[in-house]
């Protein structure tokens, strides 16, 4: 979380900004916000070529439904959650972490 | 209302497509929805499970009306009244009974979450039963809930607004997992929902959102060996017992439904949706916290029992890790009941990677264009996860102006 905090992108106030800006999809909006489009300049000059993968585009669009559990790489979760760290950080949010504080300890 | 010839509302593309025909029901406001998989090459247009929530939708309501072009690309909606299972309206023995097509991929949570998001504004009990040979009671691979978390997960939920989840009440008749290919299964699944309210309160879910203190979870094998359940609640148990303690997972078994085989002569039968999964619910200290996860087997099978627990508990971490006081499966419930109750701010913590989704965010919008105020977002400032608290104004849609089309 810390991290998150350090870039300057994917401040808050940010989001509240770009999410009502019919122009975007929800999908820039959030690329737009985790810093991973840097400059407007670049979209102007790739527009003609979206135009052109347009169709492969929507195929991809056909595939995405409305989920309630997204998808996870299970190879990945379980590499992160064999590390101590991780786990470490996690127990922070259970009542059995040695804080001197557990709620029903 | 009391304009004659109220706007559509325009919107494209088949995502968020019941959350878009909830919020118009709930607002009254007609919609035209166009471009509904308008490339693909194989399955252009509504897709089953959609057409099957249109006629759900007019089932339990009164004079709604909608208009699905020839190749099923673009719909108009015209919502009527939420009557529920009202005499006289299709209802039998006080409950309306909802047919799910063979065809159906998704499970029949997909029908449920925005289901019970009309319910409370219905003017009489919503009590369906969903039955045929559609419905998936477990999780599926399309990314729906299985029941068990629904039930222990979403509708507890209902409580924060002042609508009694006692009164609601999801009886699993038969289970069923996802049938070959993934669509089809012949569960049977009744909701009885009898938690009519005026307006619902909002909600202040900005404090801390607690830790968790217990888990729980439902260990479901239909058709199948039982000893599945023990295998999963076993590798399920072995990931979350070093984190905490107090962890129990109920073991089910059923029997696979008996359906009528169309391929075979009259009269012979064959067990449907075979299957195992797991559901697990993480509660926290404070109320009305609820982190869950659901893993299940696809229906093509090649994946061990022990990997569904894991996979189950890896995602459950996953979920409490994203943080806030609602998971993303249940934001879309909550946030659209902030926004839909008494004309209040209601402020809720989320996680900053569950607001920042797309499920999220196509709400937000969407929740606009019906006439809802912006949302407003700002950090949690009394600690370091940083959450987003977002504020949620209500428009005051309540059951009483709502008796009149």
């Amino acid at each position: 979380a810390q991290m998150l905090h350090s870039r300057p992108s994917y401040r808050t106030a940010d989001l509240a900004r770009l999410m009502y800006d019919e122009v975007l999809t929800a999908d820039e909006v959030l690329r737009r916000w985790k810093g991973e489009v840097e400059a407007e300049e670049e979209n102007i000059e790739d527009s003609e070529d979206e135009d052109f993968f347009k169709k492969a585009k929507h195929d991809e669009d056909a595939i995405s439904e409305d989920r309630s559990i997204p998808q996870y790489d299970y190879d990945q979760l379980a590499v992160k959650w064999s590390v101590d760290d991780n786990i470490e950080q996690l127990r922070q949010r259970f009542t059995t972490a040695n804080l001197g504080g557990g709620d029903d300890d | 209302m009391s304009a004659p010839k109220p706007e559509f509302l325009k919107f494209t593309g088949h995502q968020s497509f019941t959350q878009r025909l909830v919020l118009s029901t709930l607002t009254g406001r007609p919609i035209h929805i166009s471009k509904i998989r308008p490339n693909s090459p194989t399955n252009p247009g509504l897709a089953p499970h959609e057409v099957s929530f249109l006629r759900l939708l007019e089932a339990v309501t009164n004079g709604s009306s909608m208009q699905i072009s020839y190749t099923g690309t673009t719909i108009t909606y015209h919502p009527g009244l939420i009557t529920g299972a009202a005499p006289g309206f299709g209802a039998i023995d006080d409950t309306i009974e909802h047919h799910l097509p063979a065809t159906c991929t998704r499970g029949v949570t997909y029908f449920l979450l925005p289901l019970c998001l009309l319910a409370p504004f219905s003017k009489s009990h919503m009590n369906v039963r969903f039955e045929g040979p559609g419905v998936i009671t477990s999780a599926t691979e399309t990314g729906d809930l299985s029941v068990d978390s629904f039930r222990t997960a979403i509708l507890p939920l209902y409580n924060l607004f002042g609508i009694p989840a006692a009164r609601i009440e999801l009886r699993v008749l038969q289970r069923s997992c996802a049938g070959p290919h993934g669509s089809g299964g012949a569960g049977i699944v009744e909701l009885r929902f009898a938690s009519q309210v005026l307006l619902p309160k909002t909600l202040h879910l900005n404090r801390s959102p607690g830790r968790i203190k217990r888990i729980r979870g439902v260990a479901y094998a239909t058709g199948v060996s039982a000893s599945n359940n023990a295998r999963m609640i076993h590798s399920a148990r072995e990931i979350l017992n070093p984190i905490i303690s107090d962890i129990h997972i109920a073991a089910q078994y059923d029997q696979a439904p008996l359906v009528p085989d169309t391929a075979e002569k009259s009269g012979s039968k064959k067990r449907m949706g075979i299957g195992f999964g797991l559901s697990l619910v993480a509660e926290s200290s404070a109320i009305g916290v609820l982190f869950s996860a659901d893993v299940v087997v696809p229906p093509k099978g090649g994946i061990l029992p022990e990997d569904v627990g894991k996979r189950c508990a890896y995602q459950l971490l996953e979920c409490i890790n994203s943080g806030g006081c609602v998971a993303g499966a249940s934001a879309g419930t909550v946030l659209t009941l902030m926004a839909m109750g008494s004309e209040d701010v209601g402020r809720l913590r989320l996680g900053r990677n569950v607001v920042g989704t797309e499920e999220v965010i196509g709400l937000a919008r969407d929740l606009k264009k019906f006439g809802a105020s912006s949302w407003g977002l700002r950090d949690a400032d009394d600690d370091d996860t940083g959450d987003i608290i977002v504020s949620v104004k209500g428009t005051g849609v309540g059951n009483v102006g709502r008796k009149i089309a």
